[in-house]
């Protein structure tokens, strides 16, 4: 699993590439809690080279839309695989989340 | 078809079961979607188990078992770890709010979201879960 975060304007734009399981979801939060909540600021999670997600990967993006618009910003999925889309309607986040 | 794969109860072997599903999915010729919830399925309860049934104890193992039976694809996973019944939780609800959905409780939903039917025994000192899926 790859993350790579780069600044846009006002935009924190964080591309993941590969699986967010449960062994590799502790790298993630690392890498995305300094940028998380900077006041203001919005996100956009690329999920278009995301390949698959666990409940680990599904509690970190529930934080993040906890968090994101606690500081002020908005949050919003892009490019959404349909096999990780099925699990956000699974469990009901699809309604939760931007969905882009 | 039956496979047997024992793992160690380390996080990192999850990678040993995603490798194990996957053998399993090609030898059966699953469409990959599906291939994917047995994936997300396996490693919900597999990863339970790594990280609670053994609490402070090292080299222990846990056993999953796959076998297919007429239509149905029936996993049998093993621990010898404390007692714990996976199946109870996973009362969802998935109507509401960010702000209301607790962080926990995905994992035993999925499962069943996932699974046709799940099972959960205790045997002398074994937890015994079984998932079964219906292949189309």
């Amino acid at each position: 699993m790859e993350v790579s975060i780069n600044k846009d304007g006002n935009k924190t734009l964080v591309k993941i590439v590969g699986r967010l399981d449960t062994i590799n979801v502790a790298d993630f939060e690392k890498e995305i809690t300094p940028v998380m909540t900077e006041p203001g600021r919005d996100m956009e999670l690329d999920c278009s080279q995301l390949d698959y997600i666990s409940s680990s990967g599904l509690r970190v993006f529930l934080m993040l839309q906890k968090r994101v618009p606690g500081a002020g910003g908005k949050l919003v999925l892009s490019n959404m695989k349909s096999e990780i889309r099925e699990v956000f309607d699974m469990t009901g986040f699809s309604s939760i989340f931007t969905i882009e | 078809m039956k496979r047997v794969l024992i793992i160690k109860n380390e996080i990192t072997e999850i990678s040993t079961l995603v490798a194990f599903i996957e053998s399993i999915g090609e030898e059966l010729g699953l469409p990959p979607a599906l291939i994917m919830s047995l994936n997300l399925a396996l490693e919900e309860a597999v990863s339970n188990i790594i990280l609670y049934a053994y609490p402070k104890e090292f080299d222990k193992d846990i056993s999953i078992e796959a076998v297919k039976e007429n239509n149905a694809l029936i996993f049998t996973i093993t621990d010898t770890g404390v007692e714990f019944d996976p199946t109870k939780g996973g009362d969802v609800d998935i109507t509401l709010t960010v702000e209301d959905r607790p962080i926990g409780g995905l994992g035993i939903f999925l499962i069943k979201k996932i699974m046709n039917e799940v099972e959960y025994k205790r045997v002398d000192d074994m937890n015994v879960f079984t998932l079964k899926k219906l292949l189309e």
